[in-house]
């Protein structure tokens, strides 16, 4: 078996491709069609760029429950700034990301400076945005999004890559060279592997950490301006359980909940796998609740398969050459 | 003009709230020098070093030198910067990262960098590991490499940034004897290129093969530096802990009925054909090269290792472990080598630690926990095994390495076991307080106990084994009794095939 096959990252496409196999011969009309196939991508776009910021920080062995509400406070912010402020594009993006930077800092701040546990910390900033966007919205719909921005959100590329994609790509690339081609990247794999070592190297561990809460904040902005522009309108109901969403894609993607092992490219495939899954459990119409079930269940299965791995690769460690 | 000493430390005090580690210690190394530094558990070894490292501030007052350049202040990057640079007991690599990366990203970090340039970081790695003279693949996950692999790794990662200091602490703990010999081929080359190097052990031999100078610390004050020329173990051990220590046989007062007996145990790629009795009052020694098999045969008495066949009879009855957990309620108990790692909760404070394994033995008539129980029974096995500092609410993980060692044999002795397992039971335990652990095992064993102890050190072999097993390759190479027992019979069997001689 050649190298490449025998990372985890090959073994996912294998499960993406066994998936789509197993769903285009269940429902071909409604499956391979341009149009599902586009939807699905439409769908898990957002979540594939929110994924980017969950990676850094499942990487490092942390983890944020609070994006979904990064990505509602952040869009609702963006939204109101570009119906009483300015309606310019870029600015609405701007505004965006500044307010997920501004929400990712409180929780940067609260695990790297105030040594809280990541869970902690974002379980309780998690209620706090929800509520607070809730204060700020009513709980109702905005709908009065300017009409400049709506159009942009329905431009294709091409006559075919909604623009959308373009985000994706930029932040897909963005993360993989930040953790590739920095030493804040790099750092990031070191603390996930020895979080001790790290700083006795000279890592500035704290200062790390907290920038990595300010990029999923970042990052979410984004995710949270791209869905809007998608659907012309906020609903800040909809990114409630996101959450389990994002950091399922992360760890079915291949990314170790202990930190240090995890790639950009099987998280996108762990984005891919649930987002088949999830159309394809519609598809085959299976109700709600199996669905909800399935990709619990689904999520298990690759955390518990990550800790088999590292047993099985500790017992091959205490190998003894017999007589 | 050349410096002659590469480092001058003194006053350096460090206090922790609890205890004063470090009490106006000097320390000087020369260039080019292999300097060792010795002290009992908890003389305050590791703390030291952590200052040098930067990793901890002494209390003011401290003068640091070096190259004839007063430093004020280190923080692990300054330090690098003038090339000190550490292995630490539990090295600090990183298993999930290439070896090209371990070993190339602490200079790179240090030259300020922001981007990583890969291509100039194998070439670092290249020239470290070619330096070495080693044969380790740069683009393997270090996790995959062998202890003794991981070790040059991390002392190329010395060498990548310029180092003109190595401390090395505890660094033959888990090496074989022929791995050792590599280390010091390279410590000897190192010190030929002018770089010095400072070595931490309670291995005294060892250190007598490589070192010019002994410094020596005892509770936390420096006692002097002793050329190695003018010492021997019993002069250093008896400046190390303020007496003279000897390593008296201890002979078994009855050896009763046999209680464990193993059958032609075979796992395949571990160990073949073990066949042994244990009686109770016995100490049984098993003995043998690292890498013999000794460990992965004693997991299967234990329930973490399963064997392929054989058969373990308990009191007269076969008995498989699933887990380790049906094997404590048998009564067995097992120490494992890499205490630190594997037996404490570092967080939590001694006394939770020492009961953690008993806390169901513990309740009062509500089934709660009895905490006043709890506390008599802490107290008990840490008077015992003589922790210091003798505080049962500090956390386990501000205990020196030794220490932090006997918490975890005091764990499993308040088990009351009726079989003890132990895994080189004085790895890291200073010369001093190997005798006590040894009049311990041998105490218990007295109180009716059996005892198996896995040892490398020949001379703990020799002093408390009523019966030595010799491991060679996964199998028993031999078996010596009372006065069968001898240095020159085992090391014969643990190194040679059965029907060579010579
Ligand atoms: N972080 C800490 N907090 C509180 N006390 C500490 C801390 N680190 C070390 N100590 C204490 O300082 C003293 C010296 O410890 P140190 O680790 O330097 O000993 P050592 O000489 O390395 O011993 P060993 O041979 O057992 O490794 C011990 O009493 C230890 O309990
Ligand atoms: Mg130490």
């Amino acid at each position: 078996m050649k190298e490449w096959m025998k990372t985890k990252e090959f073994m996912i496409l294998m499960i993406v491709i066994a998936v789509f196999l197993i769903i285009s011969i269940g429902n071909p009309t409604a499956f391979l069609t341009t149009g599902n196939i586009f939807d699905i991508v439409k769908s898990n776009l957002v979540l594939a760029i929110a994924a980017m910021g969950m990676l850094p920080i499942i990487l490092t062995g942390g983890i944020d429950v609070s994006v979904g509400a990064l990505m509602g406070v952040a869009s609702v912010m963006s939204a109101y700034f570009m119906i009483h402020v300015s309606d310019n594009i870029a600015l609405g993006f701007l505004a965006g990301a500044l307010s997920g930077i501004l929400f990712g800092a409180v929780n940067g701040a609260f695990i790297a400076f105030m040594k809280m546990p990541p869970i902690v910390a974002t379980l309780g900033t998690l209620s706090i945005y929800q509520g607070l966007m809730n204060f700020i919205t009513n709980g109702n719909w905005i709908t009065n999004i300017p009409a400049g921005f709506v159009e942009f959100g329905k431009t294709y590329l091409f006559d075919l890559v909604p623009v959308q994609f373009i985000f994706l790509i930029v932040m897909v690339a963005l993360t993989w060279w930040l953790l590739k081609y920095t030493y804040w990247g790099r750092g990031v794999f070191a603390i996930g592997g020895n979080i001790i070592s790290a700083e006795r190297i000279g890592f500035n561990v704290k200062r790390l950490q907290f920038m990595l809460y300010m990029f999923i904040g970042f990052v979410s902005g984004i995710a949270g301006v791209v869905r809007t522009s998608i659907f012309g309108q906020v609903d800040p109901k909809v990114f409630t359980g996101f959450e389990l969403k994002v950091i399922g894609a992360v760890v079915v993607g291949g990314a170790s909940t202990s930190g240090g092992y995890g790639s950009v490219l099987g998280t996108l495939l762990g984005v891919v796998l649930m987002g088949l899954l999830e159309n394809g459990m519609i598809l085959l119409k299976i109700p709600t609740f199996w669905q909800k079930i399935f990709i619990g269940s689904v999520i298990l299965f690759a955390v518990t398969a990550d800790i088999l791995r590292a047993k099985r690769a500790e017992a091959k460690r205490i190998k003894v050459d017999v007589a | 003009m050349e410096n002659e000493y590469f480092l001058r430390v003194r006053n350096v005090s460090k206090t922790f709230p609890s205890v004063k580690a470090l009490d106006n210690v000097s320390f000087s190394v020369k260039t080019g020098e292999v300097h060792a530094l010795i002290g009992e558990n908890g003389a305050g070894k590791s703390t030291l070093i952590k200052i040098l490292a930067g990793v901890y501030e002494p209390d003011p007052g401290a003068h640091i030198e070096i190259e004839g350049e007063v430093i004020g202040k280190l923080n692990p990057i300054t330090s690098v910067r003038h090339g000190i640079s550490i292995i630490f007991q539990d090295f600090s690599l990183f298993a999930n990262l290439t070896v090209a990366e371990n070993i190339a990203i602490s200079s790179s970090l240090q030259q300020g960098s922001t981007l990583v340039d890969w291509k100039n970081m194998r070439q670092i790695a290249r020239k470290a590991i070619d330096y070495l003279g080693v044969d380790i693949p740069l683009d393997s996950r270090l996790g995959n490499l062998s202890i003794a692999k991981q070790q040059l790794v991390a002392i190329a990662r010395s060498l990548a940034s310029n180092a003109k200091m190595i401390i090395m602490d505890e660094p033959t703990s888990a090496l074989s004897k022929g791995e050792v010999d590599i280390l010091f081929k390279i410590i000897r080359n190192l010190q030929a290129d002018g770089i010095s190097v400072v070595f931490v052990s309670h291995k005294l031999e060892e250190l007598f093969e490589v070192c010019e100078t002994f410094t020596i610390l005892r509770d936390g004050k420096y006692i002097g530096d002793y050329p190695a020329r003018e010492m021997d173990n019993s002069k250093l051990i008896s400046l190390m802990v303020g007496r003279s220590v000897s390593y008296d046989r201890l002979e078994a007062k009855a050896i009763g009925e046999t209680i464990l007996e193993v059958q032609n145990l075979t796992k395949a790629g571990n160990f073949k054909d073990i066949s042994f009795q244990l009686h109770r009052g016995e100490i049984l020694g098993i003995t043998g090269l690292v890498g013999s098999g000794r460990t992965e045969m004693v997991h299967a008495l234990f329930g973490l290792n399963k064997p392929d066949n054989g058969t373990i009879l308990l009191n007269g009855s076969p008995v498989d472990f699933a887990t380790p957990s049906d094997a404590v309620a048998a009564g067995i108990a097992f120490v494992p080598e890499n205490r630190a790692l594997e037996g404490l909760v570092l967080r939590q404070n001694m006394r939770d630690n020492i009961t953690l394994a008993v806390l169901d033995q513990l309740t009062n008539s509500l089934k709660l926990i009895d905490q006043k129980r709890l506390l008599n029974e802490a107290e008990k096995w840490i008077k015992e095994i003589n922790v210091r500092p003798a505080v049962p609410d500090m956390p386990a993980g501000q205990f020196s390495g030794g220490n932090a060692q006997r918490i975890v044999i005091g764990k499993w002795l308040a088990t009351h076991p009726k079989i003890l397992i132990i895994d080189e039971p004085t790895n890291g335990i200073d010369v001093g307080a190997k005798a006590e652990i040894h009049r311990l095992m041998r105490q218990l064993a007295d109180d009716g106990m059996a005892i198996i102890m896995i040892s490398s050190e020949l001379p703990e072999v020799l002093a408390i084994s009523d019966r030595v097993l010799v491991m060679r390759r996964g199998r028993i190479n031999g078996e010596f009794m009372g006065s069968q027992i001898n240095s020159e019979s085992i090391m014969n069997k643990a190194f040679l095939a059965d029907n060579k001689v010579g």
